[in-house]
This record gives C-alpha cells, sequence and structure tokens, in this order.
C-alpha cells in the first residue's frame, strides 16, 4: 500500500562499522604451495651439518686418542726391542765356542784327541784302533782358554754350571787372574782330571746282539 | 625495494658495524700472519718439533753358515745438561713419598750402577756448569741405563751409542779385524766397511706440550740406510778347531807363532786360516800394547822360506815341462857339490842313495831336487811359479799382503838350486796354499776367496769373489804329483803320523832355516802340507810353526796336520777312498 503519510521505516540494528574490509584471506595457491621449501629439509640440512661438525669433533678426539695409545705402543716397542738384543747379545756369547767347550769340561767332557776309528756295520767289527780320549783340556797351563775371548766372564761361566760341579767357573778364574788385561778371562774350572774314557775295545760285545738287527759293535 | 628512512638508517648503521668488526679482526690477522709470522713461526717450531736421528747399525760379519763372528749392540751414554742443574730435585718414591736428593747423592747413585768413581761423575758434573751437554759415562748397556732411568734425575739423559760386539772373542780374530773410535780399523772390518758401514736417517716430527707425537706429522726427511751383513767362506767351528789345535803344540813346542790353513779345493774357498797367537777384538789392547805384529793375520804378511815344500811345485815344473818322470832316477848323496862350487846338504846324513824323483820327494832329499831341478830353465822355472801364484798378492787381497817378488832372475849359483827345495825364495803360507790349490785342483788356480758375499740391507747380495781359473799345470801332471806326494804318507819319515785311517793322503813336510842378517840360523819354520783324498782331492791343510824352542823339525807340525785333517774329513762327510794308496817307486 502506498500512503502519503510519512512513516518511518522499520529500524534497523545500527549496523557495525566495518573497519576491517571483508576478511580476505590471501591463501598460495597450489603451485606456490608446492614451490615453497618445506621445513622438514630444512632442518634435516641442518641436523646433518650438526652431525658433520660433531662426528668430526669425535674423530679428533678419537684420532688425538689414537696418538697417545701409538705413543705408548712405540714406547713399548722400543723396551721390547731392547730386550731381545739384550738376550740375543748373551745368547751369541752362550753360543761361542770357548763357553761351550767350558761347559763341556764342566760336565766332565774331554776334548778329542784326533785318535779316529771306523765301524763296520756289516759285522760290527771296529777297525783301525781308535784310543780313547785321554783326560784333556781345552785350558793352556796356565789355565786360562788358549784361544781368549774377553767376553765369557766369570759371571757367565758360573750360571748354569751343573749343580755339583765343585769346581765352577769362579774358581778357574781365580787362578786365572787379571780381568783387567782380558786375555785371560774366563778359567773355566776343569772339573778334576776329567772322568777319562775306559779303555777301549774288549774282545766281545758290551751290548748283546739282538738277532736280524745290527751287530753290536765291539767296543765299550 | 623501497625502505622507509628508519630502517634505512638501521640497515646502515648495521653493515658500518659489521664492516668494523671485520676490519678489526682482519688487522689482527694480519698481524699475527703476516707481520709477526715468522718470529711466532719459529717459537712455536721450536717448541713442537723435533728433530729425531734414527740409528741404523752396522752390518754383522758371519761365518758361511750364518753365525754371527761381529755384530752391533745397543750401548748408551749418559749424559748431563749442566745448565740445568739445581743443587736439589724433589722425587717421588714407589711408596708416593717425595724425596728431595741433592745432586752428591743422585752422582753417589748413578756411580753405585755403572761402577763408577762418584768424584769422577762429580767431576764431569760440574766441569762446565753452563754447557748443555757433559756426558757422564760411555756405553753403558741397557740394564744399567734402565736403572739410571729409574732415578727419575731431570738433568740426566741418554744418548745411543752402538758397540761393536765380537761374540766369538778372538776365534777368526785375526781376519775380522777390529772397530776403533774412528772407524774400522784392521781386517775385513777395514777391507769390507763399504758393504759394512751404515748411514743414519733423520726425521722430524712434531709433538704435542706433553710430548706426544701429533699424528701425520713425521717427515723423514732422510732415511736410515743399515749395513749389510758381510759372509765369510770360514766355517767358525773348523776355525776354532784349528786355531785351539795350533795353540796347544806351538806352546808345547815353544813356537813364537802358528798358522793353519784350510782350503776347500774345488773352488778355492778358505775354510780356516789360524793364526796364533790371535787378537780378540774386544779386548784389543791387550795384544795391541806388548804385540802389535800379533794383530792381524800373519798367515798372510809373514814372508818366509817355506823350504822342502816348495818340492812339490819344483817336480810340477818338471814333469809339467816333460823334463822328468816319476821315476827318473837320481844318485844322492848325503852332500854334495854342484859344478859351480856349492856344496848342498840333506837335512839328515845318510849313506848314498838310489832314488827316483818320487823317493826325492818322499825322502825330502836337497841334493836331489837340486840336482832334477836345474834341468829346467831358470825363466821356465820362473814363469811356472809366477803361475802358481808367488810373488803376487793373493786373490783375498788382504790387509799387510805384499806382492813381494820371487827372487829376480838371473838365479845366482846358489839360488838356482836352493830355490828348488825352498830356500831364497821368500813366500807367505797363503801363497802356498794357494800354489798347492792349483797342483791339486787337476792344474787349475782358481782365486783365492774369504768374503762369500756381500747382502745389502735390502736383500741384495753382491761382492761375489770371481771363480775363473788358469791353467798351471796339466791335469796329468797335477795327478801324478799328488801321486807321488801319496809316497810322503806311506813311505817316508812321518808316515806313522801323517796316515789318516781310510783315506788316501798326499803330504809334504818342510823344515827351513830362518834367515836373519843375511845368515842363516838355528831357527826352522816348520810346516807340513798336505792333500786329501789323493785320488780326488777336496781338502788342502797346511799347518806352520815358525822358531820352535824345541823339537824343530816338521814333526812337530804333523800331529797338527794329523789332526785338522781328520777333522776336516770327519766334519765334511768325505767319503773313504776304495782303492789303496799306491805310488810310483821311489828306489831303482
Amino acid at each position: 500500500m502506498t500512503t502519503n503519510l510519512a512513516y518511518a521505516l522499520p529500524a534497523r540494528a545500527p549496523r557495525e562499522v566495518q573497519e576491517h574490509p571483508l576478511h580476505v584471506e590471501i591463501v598460495s595457491t597450489r603451485s606456490q604451495r608446492r614451490a615453497r621449501p618445506r621445513l622438514v629439509y630444512a632442518l634435516v640440512a641442518v641436523a646433518g651439518l650438526f652431525l658433520i661438525l660433531v662426528t668430526q669433533l669425535l674423530l679428533s678426539i678419537l684420532l688425538s686418542n689414537g696418538a697417545y695409545q701409538i705413543s705408548g705402543l712405540q714406547g713399548t716397542h722400543k723396551e721390547l726391542s731392547r730386550d731381545q738384543q739384550t738376550l740375543t747379545e748373551s745368547l751369541q756369547v752362550l753360543e761361542s765356542p770357548q763357553n761351550l767347550a767350558g761347559r763341556a769340561q764342566q760336565l766332565g767332557m774331554v776334548p778329542n784327541s784326533g785318535s779316529q776309528g771306523w765301524l763296520r756295520l756289516s759285522d760290527g767289527k771296529v777297525l783301525h784302533d781308535p784310543a780313547a780320549a785321554p783326560s784333556g783340556s781345552v785350558l793352556g797351563t796356565d789355565s786360562s782358554t788358549l784361544i781368549p775371548n774377553s767376553l765369557i766372564t766369570p759371571g757367565v761361566m758360573a750360571k748354569g754350571a751343573p749343580a755339583g760341579t765343585g769346581t765352577s767357573g769362579s774358581a778357574g778364574s781365580g787362578a786365572a787372574g787379571t780381568d783387567a788385561s782380558g786375555s785371560d778371562a774366563s778359567g773355566f774350572g776343569a772339573s778334576g782330571g776329567a772322568a777319562g774314557a775306559p779303555a777301549g775295545g774288549s774282545g766281545k760285545p758290551a751290548v748283546p746282539s739282538t738277532s736280524g738287527a745290527l751287530p753290536s759293535p765291539v767296543t765299550h | 625495494m623501497k625502505y622507509p628512512r628508519r630502517s634505512r638508517r638501521r640497515l646502515a648503521l648495521a653493515i658500518v658495524m659489521a664492516f668494523a668488526i671485520v676490519a678489526v679482526f682482519s688487522i689482527k690477522l694480519i698481524d699475527i700472519q703476516i707481520v709477526r709470522a715468522d718470529a711466532l713461526n719459529k717459537d712455536s717450531q721450536t717448541t713442537r718439533a723435533t728433530s729425531v736421528v734414527t740409528y741404523a747399525p752396522r752390518g754383522q760379519i758371519l761365518d758361511t753358515n750364518g753365525i754371527v763372528l761381529a755384530d752391533s749392540v745397543t750401548r748408551f751414554d749418559i749424559t748431563v745438561s749442566p745448565r740445568l742443574i739445581k743443587p736439589t730435585f724433589d722425587v717421588v718414591d714407589s711408596n708416593d713419598k717425595k724425596k728431595t736428593i741433592t745432586v752428591q747423592a743422585a752422582a753417589a747413585e748413578i756411580a753405585n750402577i755403572t761402577k763408577q768413581d762418584p768424584a769422577s761423575i762429580l767431576q764431569a758434573i760440574t766441569d762446565n756448569p753452563s754447557s748443555d751437554f757433559a756426558i757422564v759415562t760411555k756405553a753403558v748397556d741397557t740394564a744399567a741405563m734402565r736403572k739410571v732411568r729409574d732415578l727419575h734425575i731431570p738433568w740426566v739423559y741418554f744418548q745411543n751409542h752402538p758397540v761393536r760386539t765380537y761374540p766369538d772373542g778372538s776365534v777368526a780374530g785375526n781376519l775380522i779385524g777390529f772397530v776403533g773410535t774412528d772407524g774400522p780399523q784392521n781386517g775385513i772390518e777395514t777391507i769390507e766397511n763399504k758393504c759394512l758401514a751404515s748411514t743414519n736417517g733423520s726425521s722430524t716430527y712434531e709433538r704435542g706440550a706433553d710430548g706426544v707425537q701429533i699424528p701425520g706429522s713425521t717427515i723423514t726427511t732422510k732415511e736410515a740406510r743399515p749395513g749389510g751383513a758381510v759372509t765369510l767362506t770360514v766355517d767358525q767351528d773348523l776355525q776354532w778347531f784349528a786355531q785351539q789345535a795350533i795353540a796347544e803344540q806351538a806352546t808345547a813346542i815353544g813356537a813364537q807363532s802358528a798358522t793353519a790353513i784350510v782350503v776347500r779345493v774345488k773352488d778355492a774357498a778358505l775354510l780356516a786360516l789360524a793364526d796364533w797367537p790371535s787378537v780378540d777384538p774386544n779386548d784389543v789392547n791387550a795384544t795391541a800394547v806388548d804385540h802389535p805384529d800379533q794383530l792381524g793375520s800373519k798367515a798372510f804378511t809373514d814372508y818366509y822360506e817355506p823350504g822342502s815344500t816348495m818340492k812339490a811345485l819344483t817336480a810340477a815344473t818338471l814333469i809339467d815341462t816333460g823334463k822328468a818322470t816319476p821315476t827318473d832316477p837320481v844318485t844322492v848323496p848325503s852332500a854334495w857339490t854342484s859344478p859351480e862350487g856349492h856344496t848342498i846338504h840333506d837335512a839328515t846324513g845318510h849313506p848314498v842313495e838310489h832314488l827316483t824323483l818320487t823317493g826325492v820327494l818322499q825322502q825330502s832329499s836337497n841334493v836331489g831336487i837340486s840336482q832334477f831341478g836345474v834341468r829346467v830353465p831358470q825363466k821356465t822355472r820362473f814363469d811356472y811359479l809366477t803361475k802358481f801364484g808367488l810373488g803376487q798378492k793373493t786373490a783375498v787381497d788382504f790387509q799387510g799382503e805384499s806382492s813381494r817378488g820371487i827372487t829376480s832372475l838371473p838365479w845366482n849359483d846358489v839360488s838356482k838350486y836352493d830355490i828348488s827345495y825352498g830356500q831364497g825364495i821368500a813366500v807367505s803360507a797363503v801363497q802356498l796354499a794357494s800354489a798347492y790349490q792349483a797342483l791339486a785342483n787337476g792344474g787349475v788356480k782358481l782365486p783365492l776367496k774369504l768374503v762369500q758375499s756381500c747382502t745389502a740391507a735390502d736383500g741384495t747380495v753382491s761382492d761375489i769373489p770371481s771363480n775363473v781359473g788358469t791353467r798351471v799345470v796339466s791335469e796329468q801332471t797335477s795327478k801324478t804329483v799328488v801321486n807321488m806326494l801319496e809316497s810322503v804318507v806311506t813311505g817316508g819319515e812321518l808316515s806313522k803320523t801323517l796316515t789318516i785311517p781310510g783315506y788316501r793322503v798326499a803330504a809334504k813336510s818342510g823344515t827351513a832355516e830362518v834367515a836373519e842378517n843375511g845368515r842363516y840360523t838355528g831357527n826352522r819354520i816348520v810346516s807340513v802340507v798336505g792333500i786329501a783324498p789323493a785320488e780326488d782331492p777336496q781338502y788342502i791343510v797346511l799347518v806352520t810353526y815358525t822358531k820352535p824352542a824345541i823339537m824343530k823339525s816338521s814333526a812337530a807340525a804333523a800331529p797338527t796336520f794329523h789332526k785338522i785333517m781328520s777333522e776336516v774329513l770327519t766334519k765334511y762327510r768325505v767319503t773313504p777312498s776304495t782303492t789303496p794308496s799306491t805310488n810310483p817307486s821311489t828306489n831303482w
């Protein structure tokens, strides 16, 4: 209905002045979203970097630790080498003919007089009358070795002298005297008159033969 | 982009500050890296880098089986740094208690270990207080060094000081020689020094403050090169045996000196070369002070008139030139006057004998060999003696060998007879052994060998001696002469002593007069030389005694020859002879 009367229009609630415009969200497009680097990668990269740095640190710590180990082992190696050298040196002296002859004499052995014989295996006969070595010694009349070795000191000879030999190296060397000159070093006491081997060549075999085996030699 | 004005200012400020900090750092960096670089580097190097001498040992001398005859061992010099010595120092002992030790007490402790006089140690320490280096003790062994080290004396240091040792003493001492403070002085040590010598190396490494080596920082500036090992042809056991044998007999007969030589015929290798008395290289002064002539090897250096051992060479010359045969007859009185008026005597008086050339050798008749000897022209005899190696150094070229010539031509009326029985001509024992090697080896003389090889540290083998032979006499002559010499063993004067059961042995004895001041004296040089087995010669043994006081005939040398030759035949497992000894007839 239309009238010419003025009438108030129905009141409307006062409109809030919209100070912000319509809420517009700018969202990235799908392509923009795809293009953006993901956080995860960044985290991984940084973490990786840290990991590398830490590993490097650890390695260098281990290396330095290893250096101390090496140093220690080298020291041990050096000391062991020195031990080996000292022992080799002693061994070489103990292997020398003078020492061996001296020890043999301490055991009661006598040097071979050069008498030779032959043992014929077919019948066990001893040919050419070998003579038993008489009591002898490799020492000269002044009881010092004829072929001197100044490395063989009384200490070397006394070490390991068989128990019960009354005259060990020390006694002999007393006779030989002066260490200073060295040429008379090492008297090894000839332990008494050597136990001379009994005279050889008895007529019958000392050891009975077993039949079928090699015949026993005709000697002691 | 356009920034608002405020943020532009902030940005500018930030940049300026950043630059300022960078500038400060750069200046500091330039200062350290460039301006003060050298000084700082030097400081750090001296505290960080250490140079180290790497020692290389001198090479060993070995016998033919590898047994060590000479070796280098570690010893240490105890040195101090007097500059750093304070009157007392503290040490923590095993119970964790701290002790204060004075210098005198420390010196006494060191003296206790090294068996020195404490006063001399104090003297060495206090002699020059501002120096950095003083030697307290030389060449202590490892055990003593460790004991001194355990004392924890702060101003004591150790220096490596290798020392030469000879474990077998005077066995082969005449050959090996010895080393003095300046270097090798004698024998193989000198002759083979090029092989034996070592060169020390050096390297630097960097170490941290606690002395531990910084890994990866070692720079070797020079490689250490250890010396090579010299292998001799000598057998240590045989050498000892020979030395012992001649020593025993020489002392028994009162000889001034003695030699024994063992040669392997097939390659002229010296298996043993014994001299008595022989120097002990560990204790050179024991010999050097009173007997400097005994420091070397008289077998090489002493020249003497050989006497009857020369007769075999004369016989070889005669047979090779065809001027005589083994059964050629000759009438031999015990004294004979030559056409030129020179009278020659046999060693012992005897009635007139009818001897063949073989008989002359068996009886060792001077008269007989003189009559035979002049059948060959002098020049030919001279040439044969030269071919046998007399008058020249042997191939060994040992120290002291002289190329003293054969009596020069023309030989006078006395010499032309005397030389046939070994007087009037001078030889050395090795020359004679080498000549007999030629005789025994089918007439082919091989170069005498003492050094077998030199093995360098890296394994390369060098110095192998030549084996090229020269023919002296024909093979037939060699066989004939050796056969003739068998008669000396089967029927001669010394037959009983020289016979070795199971083997055919050929030998020749010699009793030579010694000439002094132009006159022959009552002194003698007695020798026996022998070859075994005679049917296939393998070994030669020559034994010589110089100026024995008693027993002045070759009967003194015969037992030693028997002993050594028996040992050689047994040791090397020589097959016994299968045929009995034969020889051409000795009488007619």
